[in-house]
This record gives structure tokens, C-alpha cells and sequence, in this order.
């Protein structure tokens, strides 16, 4: 469905949160977390243990799902949200968007033409490393500065860094150069620094592009709870990160750890800085802005190897330095934000046990399925139940709520891509920033769907195998008795070719023809 | 802000709390209710699942244990079962109920499936205790036998916790006949009753076996359970199971008769419909015991077993290899069976290599650990040459 630039750009904020819709959350949670207790009681009972490596593997994939659940839940019940408070007139605001080679001309047309267009008194830079003539004459039009700022290291980082230099403005918004900023902008994000301890607005990011394709959807439903409940629970509990796009800072936060961070999470890396330094942060649940999400599976998979290589960064690098000045909350945030790609590692588990037992008979656990199933199933319906009520807050439920199954689809297809962030993280190996793609690329299908086609065709085979073995080779006894385990076997191998069919998809849908 | 979400918080906690205790006291028994039938509904489902499986391989594969098991024994009815013309031959297999492998190896060496498969279950609140093994029953059934289930009231198995009613679990044992006799235990007979009365098909239960013998399992003589709670007990547990319609139970009355005043035990023609016994030869294995032929074993308890007037089973059938020839212990075994001993209707092979109950090195009871034993075995076993008919 395409929706119409009056619908799509119009300023939105999440819905209020009323005591008894807190109270309802606070009993699904409660009996959520009753469910995650009982089935781990079961799940940690002695006799399950049939290998031990592989049941310690398969329970720290299991577990790492039910834990990200109840990170979930975690920041739900902290939900909170910042009074709207007007901006005070009289402030120095600056917004610096930056121009890097490759990226659309067209694009910066609209974009500054929107930044021109945000009503609170403001000067916009165009902070340019493109060696683009064109570039300079149109912030000239538009009424933007043009700063030529060129081979300065990092994403944005070096380029702002180098404009905080040349600049004076107390406020700054990083804007990315695609999105499309709302006139009201500022009127909902000044205000917030009344308070002199706050470091950074962050507000919500949304997009324009998701219904033009299967992974601008998916990629875009991956960010609707974040920036929707997620990230309001963040506000509650103190941990608002700079994140994705948007952030407007006070200039002598920047300023106290000696300008904006440099890495792939730019942002994060300049929040948990912040963080560390003492400043507090905001969170707005409001759409102000709109912008890109990559259209194809091939830039998809380009940015969220930057994203995961950045974010392990600041796993590894920047948390355990900040680590004794954070907050409480803010140690479980920015440790939770930092093993979110681990999806990668725990993938490959759950690709591995089903096609190990259906070839060696080696199995994890002794556990019955439907005894799993028994205990499994009500941690995923509170999941769901759960994750469906919170979506009265996300910032535009018209247009956001949903089951988010493509975005799902494809992060857990996008596992070997995680895997490789984590990888290049470990071993120090730099990934070139390179922007991500600001229109629809397309690719070679054999090497976009390398990774799903292969584990689709492997698992066909071992399926091809099972049937010959259980049908000609095995005892009628022994096949009556394995019925169970193989049968549930077989589904798990089969949820696992159903979760590649996203980035199989994908990569189809974006092949070069 | 912060302090207004705590309160709310707290709030809620109690209501919550409240909520939790209703869960676990109030709603328990509807919860546990539909547990039960879920997890019934899903045995019969993963049951049905390998039907369908079954039915597939069977346009491959022309064979079938079912029928097989058919042809060795045309008619296994109730009836039948309480009284059969040919002897009832079945095994208890070490792998089981994870596999099957040491059944079929077993049956392949003696040329036909077995009509009874024998498993053992301790009482306890343990998953693999807490009720009537259902799962192994049914797909012992649709293999085509009979399942025997030995019914271990261990006691102490159940869990401190989560029965405050009981004794702590250390001072259980003493009296345990009684106790069980006195109700005690009817949360746990009763839903393994129930369960077994959802199974419908006939299975052999044999309840607290060898209860003569001081030196073995807790609810023997040693811990104050005297002749007349062993039967109290018997008949308790007889009749919740009456009760809850498990009419497809068939009693398996167990002693060791190389025990004495086993007699004294027995509970009456009514409550009992088989007389089990177990012969094993431990040969020169242990201080105690010596080289004894199956006749040895059974010749001074067989008058008065005899007097019960019921069919009897071998309940535990084989022999070491240590201290005599067991091709010949096997041999003589079943010539006396048919020569001496026409009441014993079922011979129930103990097929486990390593058992430990009484020893610190494992004891290997299987026919299959010597070639010449197991040719005499099968050889033996053949019809119509030792096959004793009524």
C-alpha cells in the first residue's frame, strides 16, 4: 500500500500511557515472567541433558531468545514519557547535514529545502566532503552555509567534529542528509534542555520508502518497536541513546568528550560517552522527520554489517571504559544494545542441532516435544501478547502496528551477516563507512542468496535421507519410537528453511535481470 | 515521576501476588486437569503422527511387527491374556524406552516378536514418574504386544515440596505399606489409575514385586511392612483402580520365592490375576549364591504356588554365564518348563547387560552374550516341539 505525503508527513506522537493500561502491561508482564520461570524449571532439569556441549549450546541459543523477550519486557515496564515542553524563544540553533561522494543530488534538494522550512530561527551547514560544485551552489539557494570539510576521518564524526570548530550555535541537530525534517521540529525538542543536566534530544526515526519494497518493509519493521515503546522504556529508565538519525546536542556536551564519537555507531559511541560524562539524555516519541530505509537486500545487508561491526565496537571498546560511570539501568541498556547482533552466534545453533541429530542421531537434549511445546508455547504467546498491546505506543500505529514477521524474517536470514560483524569485530578488521544506498540497487542473485539457498538445499537433502532411512533402513520398533524426536526434528529443521525464505525472497526480488 | 512508578509498581506486585497465589492454590486443580488432558491429547497425537508415518512405510515395506506379532499369537484378547493357551513369550530390554534396538536384535536371533513388553516405572513426582507411562504403553500397543509395567512404590521419590502432606521423604520408608494402605498416597494412585483406565488397551501391572524379601526394595519385611499391610495395600490401590474403571489392569502378583512366607502375602483369588515370579541364576557372581538350575529355583515354591490356581510368569528370565554352561541352563530351563511346570503360561526374558542392582560390576543377563545359549534359547522356543499346550 502507498500512502499519500500528507499522511506519511505530519507531525505524530505515541499515545499517552494511562494507569490502567500500565497496570494491564504490568500483569501480562508478571504473568510472562510466570511462564519464562516455569519453563525454565523444566527446561534446567538434570535428566534433559543428553549431550552435554550441545545442550549447553542449544540452551544459550534458547535462552539468549527468551532473554532478548524479556529485555522486551524490561523496557515496556519502564515505559515512560517527557511532557511536551515548549521550545523557549531565543535559542542558537544550528543543524549540520552532511554530503558525502555518491549520494543523490536530488535528495539535498529536499532536505534543505525542509531544513529551510523548520520554523524555529536556525542556521543549517551542509557539511560537504563531495567535491561537488553543484553542492555549494545549492546550500547557497537554499539558504544553508556550505562547509567544504575534506579528509576528515569517520562516518559524519570527523565532519562535525571539524563544523563544531567553525561553529558557534549552542544546539545542533545531526541531520541525515535524508530525511526530510516536519516545520514543528524544534518546537518539540528545545524545551528539553531547560534542564541544564541534559546532554541530547533524541526523537523517533521514520521512514517514507518502507511500502516500496519487501526489505525497505522488513527493514523498517525491525525499527517500529525501538523507536516506539522500546526506547520510551529507555527514557524512563534513563538510558535514551543517540541513535539512527535525528539527535540534537548541546554543544558543550559534545563539547566535554571532546566532540562527537567516530566509529560505525557514531551515535552510540557519542552516547555512551555522554553517558559516562553524567549528562542525561531525552527521549521524544514524535515523528519530526522522515527518511530513507535501504530498498534492496544487497545495501540491507551492507548497513547492518556496518551497524553490527559498530555496535560490537562499542561492546568491546567503549563499554567496558565507560562501564564504572554509567547508571545501573544504563550498564543493562548499553550491554543489551551491544549483544543484539548475537543473533548471528545463536543462529547457526539452531541450524545445526536438527540436521546433526537427523544425520547422527546425536541429539542435544532428552527432552519430549511436546513437553517442550507445553512450555515453550505460553512464553511465546506472552511474547506476542505482549509485543502486540505495547504497540498502542508506537509513534504512527496506523501505519506501524503488525505482526513485523518480514522484519523478522530477514534478521534471522541475515544471521551469517552478524556472524561476519562479529567476526571483523574480534579480529579488529575495519569495514570501510561507505552510506548506504539511497535507491534501489540490484545484485547477483547467486551470491545475495549464497547463504539461504544453501541451507534451504541442505536441509531438503537431509530430509531426502530421513525419509529413505525411516522408510527402508531403519526397524519398524525403532522408527515407532523415534517418531516423536524425528517429527520435531524435522519441524525445526523446516522453521529454519521458513526463516531463510525472507532473504531467499529477497535476494530474488533483487536479482539483476 | 520515578518514585509515582515504584508505588505503582508495588501496587501491582501485590494484586499480582494475590493473583499468583490463586494460580498456584485455586486454579491448580482445573490447571493440573487440563495438563493432564493436553498432554494425553498430545500423546495420542504424536501417537496418530507415527500411525501416519507407519502407514506410509507400509507401502514400502511389505513387513509389520503388528503382524508379525499376530501370526506368532492370533488372538491376544483379554481373555486370552488372563489365560492363554500358548505360552507368552516377552522381554525387558535395557535400551528401552529410548530404544528399541536390543528388542528387535533379540527377536531377529529368536525368530518371532515377543507378546509382552516388560518396563519398569518408580513411583515419585519425577516426570518419568508422575504418571502412567502412556507414550512407551501406546507405541508397545501399536508395535502389536503387551506392555508389563513393574510398579515400584519408591516413596521417597516424591518431591518434599511439593508434598508438605507427607513425611519428609528419609522418614517415608518405614511402614510405606501402611501408609499407602491408609490413603496416603491416593493423589498419585489415582491419577496413574485414571490415566491408565485412558489407555483402555490391557497392560500387566505388577505392583511392589518381590515385597517378601528383607534384603531388596524398601517395602519389604526390613522396614515394618508386615504380610497384612502388603495386602492392605494391594487391595486399596485394586479397588481406586476399580474405581476409576482401570479394568484393563491386569495383577501381577510378584514375590521372590526363594524367600520364605511368601505365601502369606498373597492377597486373594480376586484381587489377582497372574502369579509373577522372577528366576535368575546368578551362578558364582556373588558370595551368596551358587550355580542353580531353573528347577533348582523354582522346585520348592511351585506346590504352593500351584495351589493359587492362577497362571504364572516368569517375570524376570535368565541366567550369567559364570560358573556353569548356560546353553544348558537355557536347554533344561524349558524342558522343565514344559515337563514339570505346565502353570507357568509367560516367560518375560531379562535382556540387560548391565545391571547393577545387586552388584558393584555389572551382571549381563541377555541370551544373546553367548552363541550357544542363544541357539538353545531359539531352538527352544520354536513350535510346536516346547511349546506346552493347555
Amino acid at each position: 500500500m502507498m500512502w499519500s505525503d500528507d499522511e506519511l508527513f505530519r507531525h505524530r506522537r505515541a499515545a499517552p500511557v494511562s494507569t490502567a493500561s500500565r497496570v494491564l502491561l504490568g500483569v501480562l508482564i508478571f504473568l510472562g515472567l510466570q511462564s519464562v520461570v516455569l519453563f525454565a524449571v523444566w527446561w534446567f532439569r538434570a535428566e534433559h541433558v543428553s549431550n552435554r556441549l550441545l545442550f549447553v549450546l542449544l540452551s544459550t541459543a534458547v535462552w539468549y531468545g527468551v532473554g532478548r523477550i524479556l529485555v522486551g519486557w524490561y523496557n515496556f515496564f519502564h515505559l515512560e514519557q517527557p511532557p511536551a515542553k515548549n521550545a523557549p524563544d531565543g535559542l542558537s540553533v544550528a543543524i549540520f547535514t552532511t554530503a558525502s561522494p555518491g549520494e543523490p543530488y536530488e535528495m539535498f534538494v529536499r532536505t534543505l529545502d525542509a531544513a529551510r522550512g523548520i520554523a524555529y530561527p536556525h542556521t543549517t551547514y551542509l557539511l560537504d566532503d563531495t567535491r561537488d560544485s553543484r553542492f555549494a551552489a545549492l546550500a547557497r539557494e537554499k539558504g544553508a552555509v556550505h562547509l567544504e570539510l575534506i579528509g576528515f576521518p569517520g562516518a559524519k564524526a570527523g565532519k562535525i567534529n571539524a563544523a563544531l570548530q567553525r561553529t558557534s550555535e549552542e544546539f545542533i541537530l545531526v541531520l541525515d542528509p535524508d530525511h526530510i525534517p516536519l516545520p514543528n521540529f524544534f518546537h518539540s525538542v528545545l524545551g528539553h534542555f531547560d534542564d541544564p543536566r541534559i546532554g541530547f534530544v533524541q526523537v523517533a526515526q521514520a521512514y517514507y520508502n518502507q511500502p516500496r519494497s519487501f526489505v525497505a518493509r522488513a527493514a523498517a519493521e525491525q525499527t517500529y518497536a525501538f523507536y516506539g515503546p522500546i526506547m520510551q522504556g529507555m527514557h524512563g529508565s534513563g538510558t535514551t541513546v543517540a541513535i539512527g538519525a535525528n539527535c540534537t546536542f548541546r554543544r558543550s556536551a559534545l563539547e566535554s568528550i571532546g566532540g562527537h564519537g567516530i566509529g560505525l555507531a557514531e551515535d552510540l559511541v557519542t552516547a555512551i560517552r555522554l553517558h559516562a560524562a553524567g549528562w542525561e539524555s531525552v527521549y521524544v516519541p514524535e515523528i519530526l522527520a522522515r527518511g530513507l530505509v535501504p530498498e534492496d537486500l544487497g545495501s540491507f545487508v551492507k548497513q547492518q554489517l556496518k551497524w553490527s561491526r559498530g555496535v560490537y565496537d562499542v561492546l568491546f571498546r567503549e563499554y567496558p571504559r565507560a562501564f564504572r560511570r554509567l547508571t545501573f539501568h544504563q550498564k543493562l541498556a548499553y550491554f543489551m544494545i551491544g549483544t543484539y547482533y548475537l543473533v548471528g552466534l545463536t543462529t547457526p545453533i539452531y541450524l545445526l542441532i536438527p540436521a546433526l541429530y537427523l544425520w547422527t542421531g546425536v541429539q542435544p537434549a532428552a527432552m519430549f516435544i511436546s513437553e517442550y511445546l507445553q512450555h515453550a508455547l505460553p512464553v511465546g504467546f506472552f511474547g506476542v501478547l505482549i509485543y502486540r498491546y505495547a504497540q498502542r505506543w508506537l509513534c504512527d500505529p496506523p501505519r506501524e502496528r503488525g505482526w513485523h514477521w518480514r522484519g523478522m524474517l530477514l534478521k534471522v536470514g541475515c544471521w551469517s551477516v552478524y556472524l561476519k560483524g562479529l567476526v571483523l569485530a574480534l579480529l579488529g578488521v575495519a569495514v570501510p563507512y561507505i552510506p548506504t544506498a539511497k535507491s534501489r540497487q540490484s545484485g547477483n542473485f547467486w551470491r545475495l542468496a549464497a547463504v539461504p539457498l544453501t541451507i534451504t538445499i541442505t536441509s531438503l537433502a537431509t530430509l531426502a535421507a530421513v525419509l529413505v532411512r525411516r522408510f527402508y533402513l531403519m526397524s519398524e520398533a525403532e522408527v515407532r519410537i523415534t517418531t516423536e524426536v524425528a517429527a520435531g526434528m524435522v519441524g525445526f529443521l523446516m522453521i529454519n528453511v521458513v526463516f531463510m525464505s525472507g532473504r531467499l525472497y529477497a535476494a530474488w526480488k533483487d536479482r539483476t535481470r | 515521576m520515578s518514585r509515582r512508578r515504584y508505588q505503582l509498581a508495588f501496587l501491582a506486585l501485590g494484586w499480582l501476588l494475590l493473583l499468583g497465589i490463586l494460580v498456584q492454590r485455586g486454579v491448580d486443580g482445573a490447571l493440573g486437569r487440563t495438563f493432564a488432558t493436553v498432554r494425553n491429547d498430545v500423546v495420542s497425537f504424536g501417537q496418530s503422527l507415527s500411525d501416519r508415518e507407519a502407514e506410509a512405510r507400509q507401502r514400502v515395506q511389505s513387513h509389520s511387527r503388528k503382524e508379525d506379532v499376530a501370526r506368532a499369537y492370533p488372538t491376544l484378547t483379554a481373555a486370552v491374556l488372563r489365560n492363554p493357551s500358548r505360552v507368552l513369550y516377552g522381554a525387558y530390554d535395557g535400551a528401552l524406552p529410548d530404544s528399541f534396538s536390543g528388542i528387535t536384535a533379540l527377536e531377529s536371533r529368536v525368530g518371532e516378536p515377543f507378546a509382552i513388553i516388560s518396563i519398569y516405572q518408580a513411583w515419585g513426582d519425577r516426570p518419568d514418574e508422575a504418571d502412567f507411562p502412556l507414550r512407551a504403553a501406546s507405541t508397545i500397543d501399536r508395535l502389536g504386544s503387551i506392555p508389563m509395567i513393574t510398579w515400584e512404590p519408591w516413596v521417597k521419590d516424591f518431591d518434599d515440596d511439593l508434598r508438605p502432606n507427607l513425611p519428609k521423604s528419609a522418614e517415608r520408608e518405614y511402614a510405606s505399606l501402611a501408609a499407602i494402605a491408609r490413603g496416603d498416597y491416593d493423589f498419585y494412585v489415582t491419577r496413574w489409575a485414571t490415566s491408565a483406565a485412558q489407555y483402555r488397551k490391557p497392560v500387566y501391572l505388577r505392583f511392589a514385586h518381590e515385597m517378601n524379601d528383607p534384603y531388596r526394595y524398601p517395602w519389604g519385611p526390613q522396614n515394618g511392612n508386615r504380610p497384612d499391610d502388603f495386602i492392605a495395600a494391594w487391595k486399596h490401590v485394586h479397588l481406586i483402580f476399580q474405581k476409576m474403571n482401570a479394568t484393563n489392569v491386569l495383577w501381577v502378583w510378584s514375590p521372590h520365592i526363594s524367600m520364605p512366607w511368601f505365601e502369606y502375602y498373597y492377597p486373594g483369588d480376586e484381587w489377582v490375576d497372574w502369579i509373577g515370579t522372577g528366576v535368575l541364576n546368578y551362578g558364582d557372581v556373588a558370595p551368596w549364591s551358587r550355580w542353580w538350575t531353573f528347577h533348582q529355583i523354582v522346585e520348592k515354591a511351585y506346590p504352593a504356588l500351584l495351589k493359587l490356581r492362577k497362571p504364572i510368569m516368569v517375570t524376570e528370565f535368565g541366567t550369567v554365564t559364570s560358573g556353569g554352561d548356560a546353553a544348558q541352563w537355557y536347554e533344561q530351563a524349558f524342558r522343565d518348563m514344559h515337563e514339570k511346570y505346565g502353570a507357568i503360561r509367560s516367560v518375560v526374558f531379562f535382556n540387560q547387560t548391565h545391571d547393577v542392582t545387586l552388584s558393584a560390576t555389572p551382571l549381563n543377563w541377555s541370551p544373546m552374550q553367548e552363541g550357544r545359549a542363544m541357539r538353545a534359547v531359539a531352538s527352544a522356543m520354536q513350535p510346536p516341539s516346547h511349546l506346552a499346550k493347555r
